[in-house]
C-alpha cells in the first residue's frame, strides 16, 4: 500500500512539474473537466475581436490618433533599432478580466515590436505577499526591464529595491508605488506610466451630474480600501458629487472588488434609499453586479458607472442597462510601456510621469466604439 | 431538570446569539429607516442563503472531527463547469446535474484521500482547495462566463414566496438536516467519528464510508451554493466563493460547535449566519466601512468561543 502511494505521489509530482515546464499544453488533464469540452469556449472575448486591425470605426481611429499624438509628445519617438532585450511584467491578477486582457495586450505588443515579454502575477487579487514573491524571483532572473503594477502602494517595494540593486530597470504601470516609502527603503523607479485615477472618478461623476438635471441621491461602491485605484477613483467621484448642487452622496461602501459583496450592498442600498438615482462603481465587475441587483429589484433608470470597459460592461452599455465605463486603450497602454522599456534599455532617462489619455464610453457613444481595445 | 431546561443549557450559545441578534435589530431599527422593512429582511435572507448552505455543510464536517477548506473552490469549479455546459448547449437541468455530480465527486476525492492517507483534513482540503481553484482558473483563463439562460436564472434566483429561490433551498436543506443529523444512524456515526473514531471502528462500523459521505455532502452543498451565487450574478467566475469557507467556519464556531468535533449545533450555526448577515447589512445601510465589520465579527467570534469553552469546562467538572 505504502509503495503504491509513494509511486502515485511521485507520478503526480512529476506530472505537475511537466505541466509547469510547458504551460502551453493543457496541464494535468483534470478528470472533472472532461465532459465540458473547454477548448470550444475559453477565450470568449478575444475570439470576437481577434482580427484587431481591420474593424476600427472612425471615432476609434480618431481616439487612437489623439492617443498616439499625446504619447509621442510625452515619450518621444521610438528608436529605429535597438538592442535585444527581455522584459518582465508583474500584473495584479489574472482572475480579473481587465488584467487578463492586459496580459494578452502585453504579449501582442511584444510580438509586434520584437521584444520578449513574460507576464506574471500573484495568486489572487488581494494576495500582496505572493505578488512580491513573484517580483523577488524575477529580480534575480535575466530580465533587462520589469514593468510592475502593484496591488497596493507598498507591497512590491522590497522587490523594486532588489531590482535596483541587480541593475534591472523598473517601470511602474497603473496603480502607483508609494514613492516616498520607496525612497526611504533606498529604491527608485526608472519610469512611470499611469492613468489619473481621480480623473476617472471625476469624469464619471460629472457625466452622472449632467444626466441628472434634478439632482438626487447617489452612492459610490469602492474596491479594496487602501488600493490606489480604488482610493483615487473614490476620492475623485466623491469630491465632484459632494460639491454638486442638489446631490446627496448617501453611501461610500467598500466591496473589495467582489461581485457578490457589491450585489448585496446594492440591494441593501436601494432598500434604504429607494430614490437612489446613480451609482459609481470603482470597476466593471462590481458595476455589473450592481446592474444585476437593480434588475432583480425591478428598479429601472438608476445610472450605473464602472471603470475598465470589460466586454460584458460594453454589452451592458449597448443594452442601456449600464450607463458608462471609463476606458483607455489597453493595447496602446501596453505598447507605450514596452516602448518605454526599450528606451530605458537604450539609456533614455524619463524625467516625469507619463499619463494616459482617458475616454468615457457611455450609452451615447458606445456604438461608435467598434474595434476599441 | 426538565427537558426544556436541559435544552436551554445545551443551546446556551445559540440562545445568547439570538439575544445579540435581537439587540442588534433593535439598534438598527432605531438608527436606520429601512431596517425593519419586509424588503430589507428579505435582502438579509437572500444575501445569506448560500452562506447558510455552506455553513451547515461545514458544521457536519467539523462535527465529524474534520474540516473542509475547499468548499469555496468546489463552489467555483462546479459553477464554471455548469456554465460552460450551458454555453455548450447542454440543457439547464443537465448542466445543474453535472455541477451537483462534480461537487460530490470533488468531495469524494477529498474524503477518500483523507481516509486513505490518514493525513489531517485541514492539510488535504487546503491542498485540494488550491487544486480546484487552479482548475477554475485554467478553465476560464480568468474571464467570467456570463449571460446564462433565463431558465437557469429562474431556478437559481427566481421568485418563490416573494423571495429568491435560494432562501427556500437553504431552509429546505437545513430542515432536512435536522432529522438526518440528530435522528439517524448516519448522524450519530458522523458525530462519533469526531468524538471517538477508535470506538466506532472497533464496533465494526466502516468509518471510511462515513468519512467520505461527509465530504460528499459538503461537496454537494458547495455546488448548490454555487448555483445560487452564479444565478444571482448571472456570471460564473473563477474567484467566486473565495474565502467563503472561512465565513462558514466562523459561523459554525460562533454557533457553539467545538472544533474538536463530536457534537454540532445546527441551531447555533443558523443563528450565527443570520447574525453575521445582520452585521453586514446593518453596516452597509448605515454606510460604515467594511473594516468595522471584520473587527466586530472577530470580537463576537472570540466571545462566543470563550463562552462555549467555559461552559464546557463547567459541565465536565460539575
Amino acid at each position: 500500500m505504502k509503495k503504491i502511494m509513494a509511486f502515485a505521489l511521485a507520478l503526480v509530482m512529476a506530472m505537475s512539474m511537466a505541466a509547469c515546464a510547458k504551460p502551453a499544453e493543457a496541464p494535468v488533464a483534470p478528470v472533472e473537466e472532461a465532459p465540458v469540452a473547454p477548448a470550444e469556449e475559453a477565450p470568449v472575448a478575444p475570439a470576437e475581436e481577434a482580427p484587431a486591425a481591420p474593424a476600427v470605426s472612425a471615432t476609434v481611429q480618431k481616439l487612437y490618433d489623439e492617443f498616439d499624438a499625446a504619447m509621442a509628445e510625452q515619450l518621444g519617438a521610438m528608436p529605429e533599432s535597438f538592442a535585444e532585450l527581455k522584459v518582465g511584467a508583474v500584473v495584479i491578477s489574472l482572475t480579473n478580466p481587465f488584467w487578463a486582457n492586459m496580459k494578452d495586450c502585453y504579449e501582442a505588443a511584444g510580438a509586434e515590436m520584437g521584444v520578449a515579454i513574460d507576464v506574471q502575477t500573484g495568486t489572487t487579487e488581494g494576495d500582496t505577499a505572493s505578488q512580491l514573491d513573484v517580483l523577488m524571483t524575477m529580480a534575480d532572473m535575466d530580465y533587462d526591464v520589469i514593468i510592475v503594477s502593484p496591488i497596493d502602494g507598498t507591497n512590491l517595494i522590497p522587490g523594486i529595491v532588489k531590482c535596483n540593486e541587480n541593475g534591472v530597470k523598473v517601470i511602474n504601470l497603473g496603480p502607483g508605488v508609494d514613492t516616498a516609502a520607496l525612497e526611504e527603503a533606498g529604491g527608485h523607479l526608472d519610469a512611470k506610466i499611469t492613468v489619473d485615477f481621480a480623473e476617472q472618478g471625476e469624469t464619471c461623476a460629472n457625466d452622472m451630474i449632467a444626466r441628472l438635471p434634478e439632482g438626487g441621491q447617489v452612492a459610490i461602491i469602492s474596491g479594496l480600501a487602501g488600493a490606489g485605484q480604488s482610493e483615487g477613483r473614490t476620492a475623485g467621484a466623491k469630491e465632484v458629487l459632494e460639491a454638486a448642487e442638489g446631490f446627496e452622496l448617501v453611501a461610500v461602501q467598500n466591496c473589495d472588488w467582489d461581485a457578490t459583496l457589491a450585489y448585496d450592498a446594492a440591494k441593501a442600498l436601494i432598500t434604504e434609499y429607494p430614490e437612489l438615482k446613480g451609482v459609481f462603481c470603482c470597476n466593471d465587475t462590481m458595476a455589473l453586479a450592481v446592474k444585476e441587483a437593480m434588475a432583480a429589484e425591478g428598479k429601472e433608470g438608476v445610472l450605473i458607472y464602472g471603470v475598465d470597459l470589460t466586454d460584458d460592461a460594453r454589452a451592458a452599455i449597448s443594452e442601456g442597462t449600464m450607463t458608462g465605463s471609463m476606458s483607455y486603450s489597453s493595447q496602446r497602454y501596453t505598447k507605450a510601456a514596452l516602448q518605454m522599456a526599450v528606451m530605458l534599455n537604450e539609456g533614455h532617462v524619463f524625467e516625469s510621469f507619463v499619463y494616459l489619455p482617458l475616454t468615457l464610453v457611455h450609452v451615447d457613444n458606445v456604438n461608435d466604439m467598434e474595434g476599441w481595445k | 431538570m426538565s427537558s426544556f431546561k436541559r435544552w436551554c443549557v445545551k443551546q446556551s450559545t445559540a440562545l445568547l446569539l439570538i439575544l445579540v441578534c435581537l439587540l442588534m435589530m433593535a439598534f438598527l431599527s432605531v438608527e436606520t429607516r429601512s431596517f425593519f422593512s419586509v424588503k430589507n429582511v428579505v435582502n438579509i435572507l437572500e444575501a445569506n442563503s448560500y452562506r447558510l448552505i455552506l455553513a451547515v455543510g461545514m458544521m457536519c464536517a467539523i462535527a465529524s472531527g474534520a474540516i473542509d477548506l475547499s468548499m469555496g473552490s468546489i463552489l467555483s469549479f462546479s459553477a464554471i463547469c455548469m456554465a460552460k455546459a450551458m454555453k455548450a448547449e447542454w440543457s439547464v437541468a443537465g448542466s445543474i446535474m453535472l455541477s451537483l455530480a462534480l461537487g460530490m465527486l470533488m468531495g469524494a476525492v477529498n474524503g477518500s484521500v483523507i481516509h486513505l492517507t490518514r493525513i489531517n483534513a485541514f492539510i488535504i482540503t487546503l491542498a485540494t482547495s488550491m487544486l480546484y481553484r487552479g482548475l477554475s482558473l485554467i478553465a476560464t483563463q480568468g474571464i467570467p462566463i456570463t449571460k446564462l439562460p433565463q431558465l437557469f436564472r429562474e431556478i437559481g434566483c427566481g421568485d418563490i414566496f416573494g423571495m429568491e429561490s435560494g432562501v427556500t433551498m437553504a431552509i429546505v436543506i437545513t430542515v432536512l438536516l435536522i432529522p438526518l443529523f440528530y435522528h439517524t444512524k448516519w448522524g450519530s456515526y458522523v458525530m462519533s467519528l469526531g468524538g471517538n473514531p477508535e470506538a466506532l471502528k472497533r464496533s465494526g462500523v466502516p468509518i471510511g464510508l462515513y468519512r467520505v459521505s461527509v465530504f460528499v455532502l459538503t461537496g454537494l452543498l458547495s455546488a448548490v451554493a454555487g448555483i445560487i451565487v452564479t444565478a444571482r450574478l448571472n456570471s460564473a467566475e473563477a474567484n467566486a466563493g473565495l474565502s467563503m469557507e472561512m465565513d462558514a467556519i466562523c459561523a459554525v464556531v460562533m454557533g457553539g460547535t467545538a472544533m474538536r468535533g463530536g457534537s454540532g449545533s445546527l441551531l447555533g450555526t443558523v443563528v450565527a449566519v443570520f447574525l453575521m448577515g445582520l452585521i453586514r447589512n446593518g453596516l452597509t445601510i448605515m454606510s460604515v466601512s467594511s473594516y468595522y465589520q471584520q473587527f466586530i465579527t472577530g470580537a463576537m467570534m472570540l466571545c462566543a468561543v470563550i463562552i462555549a469553552e467555559m461552559r464546557e469546562r463547567r459541565t465536565r467538572i460539575g
